[in-house]
């Protein structure tokens, strides 16, 4: 979907998303309630600032030898036996991982929650290749079963309701499953086992990596990320170049803030780190270990415009607070990342085309900014990002015009107060109850949604006069 | 030019070209680990009484079961009532070494099945891999208790399985004093010393509390794939 094409494909989602007032309910619910969440944990966490000031250094010192600690990420990691693979494309981190797959015979692979896996889709080419992904984060599984797309970074079945998950677990599980969160986690776990123990390899994300160590970090709540490491014969991590850190002293910082933002836990219930197969004497874990190193476009932005939204965690926490993404979600987005930091990261790896849009969905009011555990200045590039879409060219003729006379209006002291002294008057028949409820022609597509306050009985400057002259 | 110095020379050329975007430092690293880690170690020994108390209080908050007993020898006795009560003869373990109590003749006299890790050829680990995937109760070590959090880490290796502490419904972990920090930031200390040289496990893992979900409308809910229940037993005197 590029260019033209994408607006109003993305004006029709957005408007499907304000009409289901189903999605309106279960956003309203689990956003507020992350919001609570992580504003306690931090509430109580005095040195938390200073925690999220020494992260974001720490990104942007990585950023600054990045091509070094990705070498010595690598040389750990062959040290400990394992293999590296470098994917300067998303169709080649798929091939690394389809041509692993065919060479091992591998017939069902385990996954645990990976957005970078969403981001090459990689599932839809397992199946191609004859392989079945099974995913075991139980919210991707339920998304899964029901061929659909994470609708949130860190909870992405916040769409869905029990009945409609009573309803696709049943199916699996040949029973009639009652609508309860206990009863349909037990089915899930149960279901989910077998395919642990069965699978012959387990794919992952990575959380973090420590060039240091040769350290792939995954953080869950289930417990599915420790198996997916821990049972299938061969372990592939794949992980974008911006989740490389230097050292273990650099993770515990971020630990410290991750899952207080994400879900207000002080740590997620499982941090797990693993270098490398199955060291001598143990009794599990992987003959094999595979890390695939993704590019996919973030290197364009070490030196480009948006080179901060390498610094992203993946929290989530800018989703919650934003009052765009609490309206419409995240499907209507209609990319891998939704959300705030999901504009940035879309136009990283897709292009500013793809995001002609989306990058105006955004009131610009900074709450993702304040909320961000590495303080990414997500406004600011919102708006950056606007301005090159226009240079660019792709927004509407019509538009570009609009600005261009409000821009020459606004330089002009005296165009202005012409503009404000007919405006009484031109507004006149449009004025119900001290508001502009409905304007015409194109005005109108402003008023269909909401009201303006009408030009002002006595302008400001005509106001700051009088008050002189008593 | 490998596919590695391609990738890895791309990016070095943006590295050069990009302007610096504020402050950047790395965390401090100890320079010398081994002793910064010792002295951790003194530290606590004079002041885990308070460490432990702030990680019962945390790691009940995150739905943990603290356990205080005074010797080892009393340790096998707990276990066996948790065994007790999930109804369980099968149980898992960590090697007496690792976890640093020989559990197996008590719970064999008490009538319970207790499967020890042992050694590593393909036999060994099928019967691990059975035992564990089979036993209501999982007995392993922990090598750092971090109180702030409520956070027990588990250190892989020879007799110290990864899913000893993740097949079973419920896991016990046992520790002494001597394992009990502060803060995370002590904990880094502590795995930098761990990783000195090319040294440093396979695997670790951080566990706080038992294993949760919430995605099914935000209904918080225990045991998703691993433990329903963890419980943590302190042996005040080793």
């Amino acid at each position: 979907m590029t260019g033209r094409g994408a607006e109003p494909a993305f004006a029709a989602r957005a408007a499907a998303a304000l009409g289901d007032r189903h999605l309106q309910e279960a956003l309203g619910i689990a956003t507020t309630k992350f919001i609570g969440l992580r504003r306690e944990s931090f509430a109580g966490f005095p040195e938390g600032d200073v925690l999220r000031d020494r992260a974001r250094a720490i990104k942007e010192a990585t950023l600054q030898r990045l091509d070094e600690h990705l070498g010595r990420l690598a040389d750990r990691v062959e040290e400990r036996g394992g293999h590296v693979h470098w994917a300067a494309t998303a169709d080649e981190a798929r091939e690394i991982i389809l041509r692993l797959c065919r060479d091992r015979g591998v017939r069902m692979a385990v996954k645990s929650k990976s957005m970078a896996t969403e981001e090459i889709e990689l599932n839809e080419a397992l199946e191609g290749a004859g392989v079945t992904p099974v995913e075991t984060d139980l919210g991707e599984y339920i998304i899964q079963l029901a061929h659909e797309k994470p609708s949130h970074i860190i909870a992405p079945a916040i769409h869905k309701t029990k009945g409609q998950v009573a309803a696709l677990i049943s199916e699996v599980a040949r029973a009639r499953l009652d609508a309860d969160a206990e009863v349909l986690t037990a089915a899930a776990r149960g279901l989910l086992r077998e395919k642990f123990l069965e699978a012959d390899l387990g794919i992952t994300g990575a959380n973090f990596a420590v060039a240091e160590t040769g350290t792939v970090v995954l953080v869950t709540n289930e417990g599915n990320g420790r198996m997916v490491t821990s049972l299938p014969r061969v372990h592939v991590a794949l992980m974008g170049i911006d989740k490389v850190i230097p050292s273990l002293s650099d993770l515990v910082v971020f630990l410290a803030i991750l899952a207080r933002s994400a879900t207000g836990q002080k740590l997620s219930v499982y941090t797990t780190l693993v270098r490398g197969p199955r060291a001598a004497g143990e009794l599990d874990g992987p003959d094999e270990f595979h890390l695939v190193l993704m590019d996919n476009g973030r290197s364009r932005q070490i030196a480009g415009p948006l080179r901060e939204a390498l610094y992203c965690l993946r929290c989530g926490a800018c989703l919650n607070v934003c009052p765009v993404y609490r309206q419409i979600g995240g499907h209507a987005y209609g990319h891998t990342y939704p959300g705030p930091i999901g504009i940035l990261l879309t136009a990283m790896l897709r292009g500013t085309h793809a995001v002609r849009d989306l990058a105006h969905a955004s009131s610009l009011c900074g709450a993702c900014k304040d909320v961000c555990p590495v303080r990414i200045d997500i406004p600011r590039m919102l708006v950056e990002l606007r301005e090159q879409v226009d240079r660019e060219g792709a927004a509407p003729r019509g538009e570009r015009m609009a600005f261009r006379v409000g821009g020459l209006l606004l330089r002009s002291p005296a165009a202005w107060r012409a503009l404000a002294r007919a405006g009484r008057w031109v507004q006149r028949p449009f004025v119900e109850r001290g508001r502009l409820k409905r304007l015409p022609l194109v005005l109108g597509r402003w008023t269909a949604s909401r009201d303006l306050p009408p030009v002002a009985a006595r302008t400001f400057r005509e106001r700051w006069k009088e008050l002189r002259r008593s | 030019m490998t596919p590695r110095d391609a990738f890895l020379a791309r990016i070095g050329a943006e590295v050069r070209r990009a302007r610096p975007a504020g402050p950047a430092t790395p965390a401090p690293r100890p320079a010398r680990p081994a002793e910064a880690a010792e002295a951790i170690r003194r530290q606590m020994a004079e002041r885990w009484p308070a460490a432990v108390r702030r990680f019962e209080e945390e790691f009940g908050r995150v739905a943990g079961v603290f356990h205080r007993v005074r010797r080892r020898e009393e340790v096998a006795g707990v276990i066996l009532g948790i065994a007790r009560a999930q109804g369980t003869r099968d149980l898992v373990a960590w090697s007496a070494d690792a976890i640093g109590v020989a559990l197996e003749a008590e719970l064999a006299a008490a009538g319970l099945g207790l499967t020890v890790a042992g050694p590593d050829d393909a036999e060994g680990r099928r019967r691990h891999r059975e035992a564990a995937a089979r036993a209501g109760v999982g007995v392993t070590g922990a090598d750092i208790v971090l109180a702030e959090t409520g956070t027990l880490v588990l250190v892989s290796g020879a007799g110290r399985p990864r899913a000893t502490s993740l097949l079973p419904p419920t896991h016990v972990a046992v520790f002494d004093p001597s394992q009990v920090v502060e803060s995370l930031e002590q904990v880094g200390v502590l795995l930098e010393a761990l990783h000195a040289g090319a040294s440093g496990p396979a695997s670790i893992t951080f566990v706080t509390g038992p294993s949760r979900t919430a995605d099914i409308e935000l209904t918080l809910t225990r045991g998703v794939h691993g433990p329903r229940e963890v419980h943590a037993v302190l042996v005040e005197e080793p």
